[in-house]
């Protein structure tokens, strides 16, 4: 057991040095120049002596190699460097930004669930009947829209029309509902069909019609489809954490919530390396971690897997 | 059984795990905060800033910037102290983009040496009085902490008494009112600021009450402020960057005020007169194109200015940008320059007089080559419709052309001169004076003489603009100089992006009338 799990450590490590490698690799590649991007943000020209110096204090001048030991040295040291953009800790902004990705990530996941979970289950046994069809229209019109609609329309009808909530949120329950209602709509969309698809299957299964031609209630038929239909919805949650965690910057940013997502995307565009480079550091081991355990969580949840 | 617990264990870890790892952050954020009452975090919970107490007189604004420190030195944090009311420089500009007293009430030129002299009763918010040391000071720190004023240390900075200092250079340096006129070179307290980056103690009209680190701002009236009464009990400045929901925190009324207004927002409030007020004047960032002249020849690059037609695409940007002349607004002195009205006609016989002639797809060719030219862009601040606009016009007269857009321009583009066309964004009046960008722009090795441009009288007269101190010459020599430029077709100045405010009836003073980006709230500014 020991030998498994040092073996997983020592993967996950090889794909995280791969991956920081050519991450590294395609930044540096990539044209722009951070130091230019932080002397120049307010529109204003520099001379080229000042661009030098500054290039040179960030040690953007250093050959690549140099750069890449450097920068690898730090985090095995525990060090993420300072962010190019404004010497603030790497560390610090990267935790700051996850705990309120996740707390917006979390509460759209398990919303998204308690929504989709019964949704799924009713198209499913009433398939091809008036509930299915309602449900697959909606299903088809939440995922067809994109986040930023969604999320203006929710605020300009739950803050302008029926006044129940701020446009200017702040960081309460209240505050959170709207982020969490944008991000989930498509979400609930996705589980409702993707379970739907999984229920139908498990309806046509043999142990289902033996059931009902033992007469057995149809409530304890549906307890049995969630049941069996778990491993599936681990599977689902698995790939949805990585895409929330990564994926919400719209949302962060139409709702001022102070997630990862925004801080990437403006990491990107001010070409700031070590907040990027941080990033994928912690987001590859998320995945990789999350992947993992959706796997054990599978292998647990159904017995084919296991023989 | 047994099993099930396990996977049901296992789930639930993965969903915990997750949400998990905020809880230590959030702590943390909220235990930070400061013993000069500035509240400071980052977690989700402390992202809004405090609300205004029942009866105050707040304002409350939105901005879409917002900065990690309030350190008036570094980078262009002072931009912002600015804004938010807490710091000021010697100087200040003005709606004529001229240089005016503020902390100093004047600056006078010997030959390499300025002599400024303190306003009377200039105190910090804590009381303490700006002297002529604490100005030397803040200058010299100024230079230590910001590349772009390390030219500072080149000068002999010195307090002459308590109110007078002076600043000798080793050349002639005009432009020294403007330079101290410019936010970064805000005072502050050096003595009596223990936290620069989340208390700085200043002289404005405005104290920090709260501050987030790229978050939410609020400040609260300078009781002690030097300048007199203060209208405002405070103001509250909501980080927001997307413009939809500014409009719609505007029509819910959570905020009294805000500028860099959107062309859609615009409309509704133009169409609602008796709620908003909108004030828009031309500012002084520019969108301007360098035409190559190593690779393009003069009858090419003077069609090319006689047919793009800046008064339709600044329609087309519906309000956000104001037709440019020059580079500089014409409501300055040195802003008085001509150019040859559009005329596309005038324009194909040009072309035609050089040889052209229109071929069978309506594009003119020369020697069996068509005449197509590449324009360069990168999209931001409306350049990529500034490039199909163009096109298109272009296209209208026979010249064809493909677009190349590029990530980053000064390390492409800007920097090899590989363009026929190289459409640009910047700041073309950082602080009432022409220098800044026509020696950037139109000086030998400037950063943006990259499309060829060489005339030895404009280099002269460039050099007499770096040494001559009375403005009404500065500003005779700038508009020959720029007009130089603009004879030998190399360079289209094309829109001055709008300085365009929106504000709830009822308030004022929100810096709308001035077309620099560096001022907000000040004593003046009034809610009724």
């Amino acid at each position: 057991m020991i030998k498994k799990i040092a073996g997983k450590i020592i993967g996950l490590i090889v794909i995280l040095l791969i991956l920081s490698f050519f991450v590294f690799l395609l930044l540096y590649l990539a044209p722009g120049d951070p130091a230019e991007k932080r002397l120049t943000s307010q529109g204003i020209v520099i001379t080229k002596e000042v661009l030098q110096a500054e290039q040179e204090r960030l040690g953007l001048l250093k050959p690549f190699f140099v750069r890449y030991g450097e920068w690898l040295l730090g985090v095995i040291r525990g060090d993420f460097g300072l962010s190019f953009k404004d010497d603030r800790p790497v560390a610090a902004k990267l935790a700051a930004g996850l705990q309120n990705t996740c707390i917006l990530a979390m509460a759209s996941l398990v919303f998204s669930l308690l929504i989709s979970y019964p949704l799924a289950l009713l198209s499913a046994m009433r398939k091809d009947r008036i509930a299915d069809h309602i449900i697959k229209v909606f299903s088809f019109i939440g995922n067809s829209l994109p986040n930023f609609l969604i999320s203006v329309l929710l605020m300009y009808f739950f803050c302008i029309k029926l006044n129940l909530f701020p446009v200017i949120a702040d960081g309460s329950l209240k505050g959170l509902f709207l982020p969490m209602l944008s991000l989930s709509i498509p979400m609930i969309s996705r589980f409702t069909r993707q379970m739907r698809s999984e229920m139908i299957l498990q309806l046509s299964e043999d142990y289902v019609t033996g059931m009902r031609l033992r007469g057995v209630k149809e409530r304890y038929i549906a307890v049995n489809i969630i049941r069996n239909s778990l491993g599936h919805v681990i599977t689902i949650i698995g790939l949805q954490i990585g895409t929330l965690m990564a994926g919400s910057v719209v949302i962060e940013t139409i709702f001022r919530w102070p997630g990862i997502g925004k801080l990437v995307m403006d990491s990107i565009t001010s070409r700031d390396y070590p907040v990027i480079m941080g990033f994928v550091l912690v987001m590859g081991t998320i995945y990789v971690v999350i992947n993992r355990l959706t796997d054990l969580c599978y292998h647990l949840l159904d017995p084919r897997v296991r023989t | 059984m047994k099993k099930r617990v396990i996977a049901f264990l296992m789930s639930a870890m993965l969903i915990a795990g997750v949400t998990g790892c905020g809880a230590p952050a959030q702590a943390a954020a909220g235990a930070a905060s400061t013993e000069t009452a500035a509240a400071v975090g980052t977690g989700a919970a402390e992202a809004t800033a405090a609300p205004a107490a029942e009866g105050e007189k707040v304002l409350r604004t939105a901005a879409s910037f917002a900065y990690p420190s309030l350190d008036v030195h570094k980078e262009y944090y002072g931009w912002y102290t600015s804004i938010y009311g807490i710091s000021e420089a010697l100087f200040k500009m003005n709606e004529n983009s001229e240089a005016v007293p503020c902390l100093a009430k004047d600056a006078v030129a010997d030959g390499n040496t300025w002599t400024v002299t303190l306003n009377d009763g200039v105190t910090f918010s804590n009381g303490n009085p700006l002297t002529a040391d604490m100005v030397v000071r803040n200058l010299k720190r100024a230079a230590e902490e910001n590349s772009r004023f390390a030219y500072l240390s080149d000068f002999t900075i010195e307090a002459v008494d308590d109110k007078t200092i002076t600043i000798t250079t080793p050349e002639i340096y005009p432009t020294m009112k403007n330079d101290l006129a410019t936010p970064e070179l805000g005072m502050m307290d050096l003595d009596s600021t223990t936290d620069f980056d989340n208390a700085p103690v200043c002289t404005g009209p405005f104290v920090i009450d709260t501050f987030i680190p790229e978050g939410d701002v609020t400040v609260k009236k300078n009781d002690n402020y030097w300048g007199g009464d203060v209208k405002l009990d405070g103001a509250i400045f909501y980080y927001m960057q997307e413009d939809d929901p500014k409009l719609l925190a505007m029509q819910s009324g959570e905020i009294d005020c805000y500028n860099s207004v959107s062309s859609a927002a615009l409309e509704v409030y133009n169409a609602d007169p008796a709620q908003y007020n909108v004030v828009s004047i031309p500012g002084a960032r520019l969108q301007f194109y360098i035409l190559n002249e190593n690779r393009l020849d003069d009858a090419v690059r003077e069609a090319i200015n006689l047919t793009v037609d800046k008064d339709k695409i600044a329609e087309y940007l519906s309000g956000t940008v104001s037709p440019a002349v020059g580079p500089f607004s014409t409501n300055t002195a040195y802003g008085q320059v001509t150019v040859p009205p559009v005329d596309t006609d005038k324009a194909k016989e040009l072309l035609e007089a050089d040889g052209y002639k229109l071929g069978a797809d309506g594009i003119y060719e020369k020697d069996g080559e068509k005449l197509s030219i590449d324009i360069a862009y990168y999209a931001a601040r409306s350049l990529d419709t500034l490039a199909l606009l163009i096109q298109e016009q272009l296209a209208a007269i026979g010249v064809d052309s493909t677009l190349s857009v590029y990530e980053d321009p000064d390390s492409t583009y800007i920097a090899t001169g590989d363009f026929d066309l190289a459409l640009y964004c910047s700041i073309a009046d950082k602080s009432g004076d022409p220098l800044y960008f026509i020696d950037s722009t139109l000086s030998d090795g400037g950063y943006y003489d990259c499309g060829g441009f060489d005339d030895d009288h404009c280099q002269e007269l460039i050099d007499q603009l770096r040494y001559e101190i009375d403005p009404a010459k500065r500003a005779d020599l700038a508009n020959e100089i720029v007009q130089i430029a603009i004879d030998d077709n190399a360079y289209g100045y094309v829109g001055l992006f709008n300085h365009t405010t929106v504000l709830r009836n009822g308030v004022s003073g929100f810096a709308e009338n001035l077309p620099f980006d560096f001022y907000g709230v000040s004593a003046e500014t009034d809610i009724q």
